[in-house]
């Protein structure tokens, strides 16, 4: 079963048309990543698929469940990390974890244990929030993402503004996560390094269609290029 | 899996109480600041009242005669008298000013002779009004008082002497006030021993009292839910909430319960402070008048109780409603604030103008503009609860009801829609995100 499937989606905003038909697939157990630079519609279309925004035509499922009709059921099988997300400033980072556990599952402590366990950050959990670097805000809201165990996570770039090092550990946290409990991820970044990284098929999206499929290998060899950098470069007619 | 409504509750009042701004600004600045003016102007009034006690008073005593002396003497008694040497009165203004006293009591020549041959007297009390205090005034009538009862003295002296030379066994006390008044009221067939003043003074405070609560508790609540759904936005945690598997009427219930309870406690935080600066300033809502209250049937019966609650209720969930619909196209906190500033007027305006009046003594396009308000009703059956008289407050339920379930469900429906997450006003217009 594909994990995601995307066929002729246009989301316009008024005027703007963010996406123009985009039509890709996500095969489950992959990890998937969309690329493009900024304003070509990874957003939206991330935000289409867990089920916060509508599309104006064409469908979007997810394992199988059209995300309109059927939103409340895609929201069980999915866990959404926001570009900008944020946590609660006056919660500790505990506090944050069990509040987003008591959705998903009967066993909240356990739930909590793995959230704690993902995102390393130990004691400083039991302080509030608002004390935390940006990092360590994120490497919590990656947490709260995967300690649901998704059938589908979705990242959009979930690096976005962290320095090196600590985009170097969420990167790694991700695909070791990946490798070990084989979860769908879907994830969105203009950083083609990272896509290369931690992706195993990529979809290159710019002014709202998908250009170009396939793994990193394959584009590569398909372009004759170096990197997928190259690759996007070549394939926009920008090289 | 635990209850998501309750959860989601649980979550926003620890949010809503740990932000320093709500806690201090709602919760506890009222119990610390309405005391504290309390006992400033009651610190104010007590020095009033020590100045007006034992009083430096100035006479001009133009007069020099019998009586003159008398009233002298008689104000002496628990004051200190200056009397003023000059020629003439201007010269006697001229000393008066320059001197400490800020009373000059003025009698003019012929006042002995006047009251010797029973005519009435005239004296002029001058206040100097140095600080325009309270103080000055309090003086004025304090001399006022005093020449009142010296007065009926001289006049119940003159009766007297009168009665004895006609030989009349009479009493002076009933010659001079023939007819003594006592007053008694009639309240929803009840005849109680107190002046209608004392009951106007129970309705007035309820009337002050009541929608001024209501007032505060629904801007406390506007602002709530303004905070709460701002909040959100601002902490760029919207998008997350609402991808989380629970439907988006939890998530909306679960704000107007957190809120409803931040209002409350702030509400109930307010009435305590206000009413211990009333109290301790004005003597608000005194001891008698709260027996009399009781007395008087206007104390609340448990319908009447249960009404005010559900009348209550409705209006707050009314008001968060419509908080939590204005809001959602704010950014951040700042401007969700001044956004719902927008909804201030109907509930003020009311509140404001039934204090003073009654909906029906207005003229007709003002009475069916504040009509349509539904705040406005609000205030009439809060009103008409404790007169006792449930039909308007029937009546008031019915379009409240109607009102809040028109307003719920279009917040529900701006709650099911991507607007939530799209909409933002930028200068007072709303548009859609676009990216």
């Amino acid at each position: 079963m594909k994990a995601v499937e995307v066929k002729g989606l246009i989301k316009r905003f008024g005027d703007f048309k963010a996406l123009r038909g985009c039509s890709f697939n996500v095969d489950e157990g992959e990890v998937f990543g969309l690329i493009g630079p900024n304003g070509a519609g990874k957003t939206t279309t991330l935000r289409i698929i867990a089920t916060l925004l509508r599309p104006t035509s064409g469908s979007v499922k997810v394992f199988g469940l059209d995300v309109e009709k059927r939103a409340d059921e895609v929201r069980r099988m999915v866990s959404y990390l926001p570009e900008e997300a944020g946590a609660y400033r006056n919660l500790s980072g505990e506090e944050y974890l069990r509040f987003i556990a008591s959705f998903y599952s009967e066993d909240v402590e356990a739930m909590v244990r793995e959230g704690k366990r993902i995102s390393g950050l130990r004691e400083r959990l039991r302080d509030r929030i608002k004390t935390y670097s940006r990092g360590m805000v994120r490497r919590l809201l990656l947490a709260r993402t995967l300690m649901t165990s998704p059938r589908l996570a979705i990242l959009d770039e979930p690096t976005s503004g962290l320095d090196v090092i600590y985009a170097y550990e969420v990167r790694r946290l991700i695909k070791g996560y990946a490798e070990e409990r084989g979860i769908t991820i879907l994830l969105s970044s203009h950083n083609m390094l990272e896509v290369e990284y931690l992706c195993d098929r990529v979809a290159l999206i710019d002014g709202g269609v998908i250009i170009e499929e396939g793994s990193p290998g394959e584009l590569r060899e398909h372009y004759g290029a170096e990197n997928l950098e190259e690759v996007f470069m070549e394939a926009t007619g920008r090289g | 899996m635990a209850n998501p409504l309750l959860t989601i509750v649980s979550k926003e009042v620890k949010e809503l109480l740990r932000d320093p701004k709500i806690l201090l600004g709602i919760i506890v600045m009222p119990l610390i600041l309405f005391p504290a003016m309390g006992s400033a102007i009651g610190v104010s009034q007590r020095a009033v009242s020590r100045a007006v006690r034992r009083m430096a008073i100035a006479v001009y005593n133009e007069d020099g005669g019998l009586a003159s002396q008398e009233i002298i003497e008689f104000l002496s008694k628990d004051n200190e008298i200056y009397i003023i040497e000059a020629e003439n009165l201007e010269e006697a203004l001229k000393r008066f000013m320059e001197a400490e006293s800020s009373i000059l009591l003025y009698i003019p020549e012929g006042y002995s002779e006047r009251m010797a041959s029973g005519e009435r007297c005239m004296v002029r009390i001058y206040v100097h009004l140095r600080r325009l205090n309270m103080a000055e005034t309090g003086k004025a009538s304090s001399v006022e008082q005093l020449l009142m009862i010296y007065g009926e003295e001289c006049s119940l002296r003159r009766i007297r002497r009168i009665l004895k030379e006609a030989g009349e066994e009479l009493q002076p006390e009933a010659v001079r006030r023939p007819i003594s008044i006592s007053y008694a009221s009639i309240l929803k067939g009840v005849v109680l021993d107190v002046p209608p003043g004392a009951i106007f003074g129970i309705i007035m405070s309820q009337n002050i009292m009541l929608p001024m609560m209501i007032m505060m508790m629904n801007i406390f609540a506007i602002q709530m839910a303004a905070t709460s759904i701002a909040l959100e936005k601002e902490q760029k945690t919207l998008e997350t909430l609402m991808t989380l598997p629970i439907g988006k009427i939890t998530i909306l219930a679960g704000k107007l319960c957190g809120s409803i309870l931040i209002a409350i406690a702030g509400a109930v935080s307010y009435m305590i402070g206000f009413s211990y600066y009333m109290r301790s300033t004005l003597g608000f809502i005194p001891q008698l008048t709260i027996e009399t209250l009781s007395e008087a049937g206007l104390r609340l019966s448990p319908l009447g109780l249960t009404l005010l609650g559900a009348i209550i209720f409705l209006t707050l969930l009314l008001s968060l409603a419509l908080s939590l619909s204005i809001a959602v196209f704010a950014e951040d906190v700042r401007s969700a604030q001044s956004l719902v500033g927008l909804i201030y007027i109907p509930i003020m305006m009311p509140s404001i103008i039934l204090m003073f009046t009654d909906v029906d003594m207005l003229p007709n396009a003002m009475r069916w503009l504040m009509l349509i308000i539904p705040y406005t009703h609000t205030v009439i059956a809060s009103k008409a609860i404790f007169l006792g008289r449930y039909t308007p407050v029937l009546v008031a339920v019915a379009y409240m009801l109607v009102f809040t379930v028109i307003t719920l469900y279009i917040t529900t429906r701006i709650f099911s829609t991507e607007r939530i997450i799209t909409a933002r006003v930028r200068r007072w217009r709303i548009r859609g995100h676009e990216g």
